[in-house]
């Protein structure tokens, strides 16, 4: 009976272990997310330049995605700002960490890239501009060639909406969006932020099948700072409107150095998801 | 060496190699058990009818279609299912939209001890803190990939443990970790062992773990702040003496801001008890039950049936007969308290109401209402208060009686009449609380050993009417008439129809005919199907219109 009994407890104990369940005090339901700014009107803004954001899937285990980094890296060179890159690690095999090094995915972006179907495919590096489309759906294509054509279909267009955004960090993130409607636009349309991280020192697979324990990630997201579809832009969409909004970030973790990260903002069609045009900017 | 000479040391070696592994499989005894199986094709036709509502399907058939395989030898098993929607019937989910292998598992179990690797299926008690399971009719699969483990380290104590992710459809989802203990004190106290009362105590403990994401509050500026890993406890009795039963169970489970209660943090608790009585001839039991906020998933955004962790016991009389079961009550694990009685009795052969073969009689009534409940917030907040004894709106309630009685050695009927209320609430849309009537007279003539004739006749009288807006065509007064005929022992055909005769619209009609040949049957219908729900023990699922052709296979090996 007494053997009984102890067994009982340790699996209560056991048991007690598990249900452990995180208990959020009730003034802490909710907390500042910066989310979803509310929008004014603004003084415009003065670069109307047309951009694109590439989105690359990749995996610190995908033998090919060094190649793509190269590729992706000369190609915003030679736009000089007007593609903008950021690294997407989701949740597939390719992400595992080789050995003892950090884990770059973000539920965030495991979630972009089951919508798009990313991960599905299981081809990585993959890579999507501005999410557009083709004839069979999401133009995904392997961003070892093939970054210019589609980048140049993007870029000689003229912006129907301009954009603009800073960020200011002190004890939270501060970022203002600021736009321009250059053509009317009558689709609900939603502003995107989020933060990638620099000079990341993460062991990668080479194409030769070597690990480099000295690789570096650039352009790695870290966070979705609105929601992943976007926060709601509250605006006409007529022809010379301009809007402002403020986002406050505290959600960061602190262990990222904010010298090398980067706030992007993207405006996107809310039914097709399209990009529409993005910016991007330092942590002042 | 010529390289002929490599080709043939390499063919000999690879033979040599293969040969070696079977030798040892069949030296372990693997190669000597047995495969066991079934397999299930269903297929569907259907076209447009714009008074029943039903569409042309663009893929012209519809399949769904699984194989199960079971391998087991001596204490080990292994198995498999294959399944197959191209494309989905109507009212399955068009995400199961594929074909592939959706279910794999090993197990090894003994005497004391068991375990499984891969799929599973596992409830600890009554369900209210996990129940992973499937209903191939409902369209609905929870099982567990993962790792499960059942103990018995002595007579009496059985211990389980398992950790997991669910079945989403082709995926799987969220991370589930669970443990079950269940002790018979009769097992274990010496004393006990004769005794006429029997005592079994358990408890169960489950968590689940979802990663963070941004989910906006009401307040602009301002999302969630969310409880990454959900925990449920309970603790639970079954009491028995006699033919007297008592069962009870009782759940909590902490804060879980989900779609399904509009993101609110307020704790879950769930109350299931049930008393029964039995001996010869009779038996009657009463179930009651309080359920508050504890619907509990593995991923917190979504809604549906797929992904539950846990399972709310039915209270309400599962009806077979089709008006009876027109509109079924599907259990609001966001809220609800209900009240079920149930009585069976037979009157012996020669009594005044027995008769030469006896008379059986079968009284069910049941009442479920909502919880009340004090609104104090929404989305971020404790959400509400509610009375534990409070009740609020009715959503369903139904009483019915059935009579069977044997005329002859040839003739048996059975006459039910039940009366039902139903707030189209359960359904999530508003709407004035419907009243039913029904009248079910069944007939069965076994005209010989192999040729039986079934009629059956329904009437339902409703103060619902059909009403454009809202749609639901299963408003109005009805009326059915069926016949079935089994000959030869092998075939069936079957001839039913129900109409609307007012206040509704439709009519729905149905011819059937299968034949079974020992493990094998086969079956091809025709006819109309009314949009509606179906739900089996409290869950539930749309099926829509459609007006076609059915077909089905089942074989067993």
């Amino acid at each position: 009976m007494k053997q009984i009994i102890t067994t009982i407890s340790l699996f209560a104990c056991l048991a007690t272990l598990l249900v452990s369940c995180d208990k959020i005090p009730q003034e802490e339901y909710v907390v500042f997310s910066g989310a979803a700014g509310q929008w004014f009107d603004g003084t415009g803004v003065n670069d109307h330049s047309q951009r694109a954001l590439i989105e690359k899937y990749t995996g610190v285990r995908c033998m090919n995605c060094p190649n793509a980094d190269i590729a992706i890296a000369a190609a915003t060179e030679q736009y000089n700002g007007q593609l903008i890159a950021v690294a997407i690690h989701d949740s597939s095999t390719f992400t595992r960490p080789i050995g003892d090094t950090p884990r770059l995915s973000t539920d965030d972006g495991d979630a972009w890239s089951k919508f798009f179907g990313v991960f599905a495919a299981g081809e990585y590096p993959t890579a999507l501009i501005n999410r557009s489309t083709n004839g069979s759906g999401w133009d995904l294509f392997t961003p070892t060639s093939g970054i210019n054509g589609r980048a140049d279909d993007i870029i000689s267009q003229q912006a129907q909406v301009a954009i603009a955004v800073d960020a200011n960090a002190g004890d939270k993130i501060t970022i203002n969006v600021n736009l321009e409607f250059l053509q009317n636009i009558s689709d609900q349309l939603t502003v995107t932020l989020f933060i990638m991280e620099d000079q990341l020192q993460v062991t990668q697979r080479q194409p030769d099948g070597s690990d480099d324990n000295n690789y570096i990630h650039n352009h790695v997201l870290r966070d979705v700072i609105t929601d992943i579809w976007g926060a709601d832009i509250d605006c006409t969409g007529q022809t010379g409107e301009k809007r402002v909004a403020q986002f406050i970030y505290d959600n960061y973790n602190k262990d990222w150095n904010l010298h090398n990260c980067h706030i992007v903002a993207f405006i996107s069609n809310k039914e097709s998801r399209q990009i529409l045009n993005v910016a991007e900017c330092e942590i002042q | 060496m010529s390289r002929k000479a490599i080709k043939l040391v390499a063919i000999a070696l690879i033979l040599n190699f293969q040969f070696s592994i079977i030798n040892s499989l069949q030296a372990q005894g693997i190669l000597g058990g047995h495969v066991t199986g079934n397999i299930q094709f269903d297929g569907q036709i259907s076209r447009r009818d714009s008074v029943i509502g039903s569409d042309n399907v663009p893929e012209k058939l519809l399949s769904n279609a699984r194989a199960d395989i079971l391998y087991t030898n001596g204490n080990f098993s292994a198995g498999l299912r294959y399944e197959a929607y191209l494309n989905p019937l109507l009212g399955f989910n068009s995400q199961y939209t594929g074909q592939g292998i959706a279910n794999y598992f090993v197990s090894y179990k003994t005497q004391t001890f068991a375990v499984t690797a891969g799929h599973f299926y596992e409830q600890f008690g009554n369900g209210m803190t996990l129940r992973a399971y499937e209903d191939r009719f409902l369209g609905i699969d929870n099982a567990i990939r993962g790792l499960n483990v059942t103990y018995r380290p002595w007579n009496g104590v059985t211990l389980k443990g398992l950790v997991g992710q669910q079945r989403y459809y082709w995926d799987t989802r969220g991370l589930v970790r669970g443990l079950d203990a269940e002790i018979s004190l009769n097992d274990i106290v010496s004393n006990w062992n004769e005794s006429k009362t029997r005592l079994t105590l358990g408890g169960s403990f489950v968590s689940k773990y979802e990663g963070d994401e941004t989910i906006l509050s009401d307040i602009s500026g301002y999302k969630l702040n969310l409880p990454l890993n959900v925990g449920a406890a309970s603790v639970r009795m079954d009491l028995a003496h006699g033919g007297f039963g008592l069962q009870a169970e009782y759940a909590r489970k902490g804060q879980d801001p989900s779609i399904m209660n509009n993101y609110i943090y307020k704790n879950g608790e769930a109350l299931w008890l049930s008393a029964s009585y039995s001996q010869k001839g009779l038996s009657a039991n009463i179930q009651a039950k309080r359920v508050d906020n504890m619907g509990f998933k593995s991923v917190r955004s979504v809604s549906g049936e797929m992904l539950y962790i846990n399972y709310t016991p039915s209270i309400t009389k599962q009806h077979t007969y089709a008006f009876l079961s027109m509109y079924p009550y599907a259990t609001q694990s966001t809220g609800e308290m209900g009240l079920q009685c149930d009585f069976i009795y037979k009157f012996k052969k020669e009594s005044l109401f027995g008769g030469k073969y006896g008379t059986d009689i079968h009284l069910n009534a049941s009442l479920i209402t909502g919880l009340d409940t004090t609104v104090i917030g929404g989305k971020g907040t404790d959400g509400y208060t509610s009375s534990f004894f409070g009740t609020g709106d009715t959503y369903y309630g139904d009483i019915s009686l059935e009579v069977a009685k044997k005329l002859s050695n040839k003739v048996k009927c059975t006459a039910t009449y039940g009366y039902m209320i139903f707030n189209p609430i359960v359904e999530g849309h508003e709407g004035d609380i419907h009243h039913n009537h029904i009248l079910v007279g069944d007939v069965t003539w076994k005209i010989n050993r192999k040729n039986v004739i079934r009629f059956e006749a329904e009437w339902m009288a409703s103060d619902s009417k059909y009403d454009a807006a809202i749609d639901d065509k299963r408003a109005g007064d009805w009326i059915m008439g069926l016949v079935e005929y089994n000959f030869t022992s092998n075939w069936f055909v079957s001839f039913s129809d129900q109409y609307a005769y007012n206040d509704g619209i439709g009519n729905y009609y149905n011819i059937s005919i299968g034949y079974t040949k020992g493990a094998t049957r086969l079956q091809v219908g025709y006819g109309k199907q009314r949009e509606g729900i179906i739900c089996i023990g409290g869950v539930c699922r749309q099926v829509p219109a459609s007006n076609g052709l059915t077909f089905s296979l089942t074989t067993s090996f």
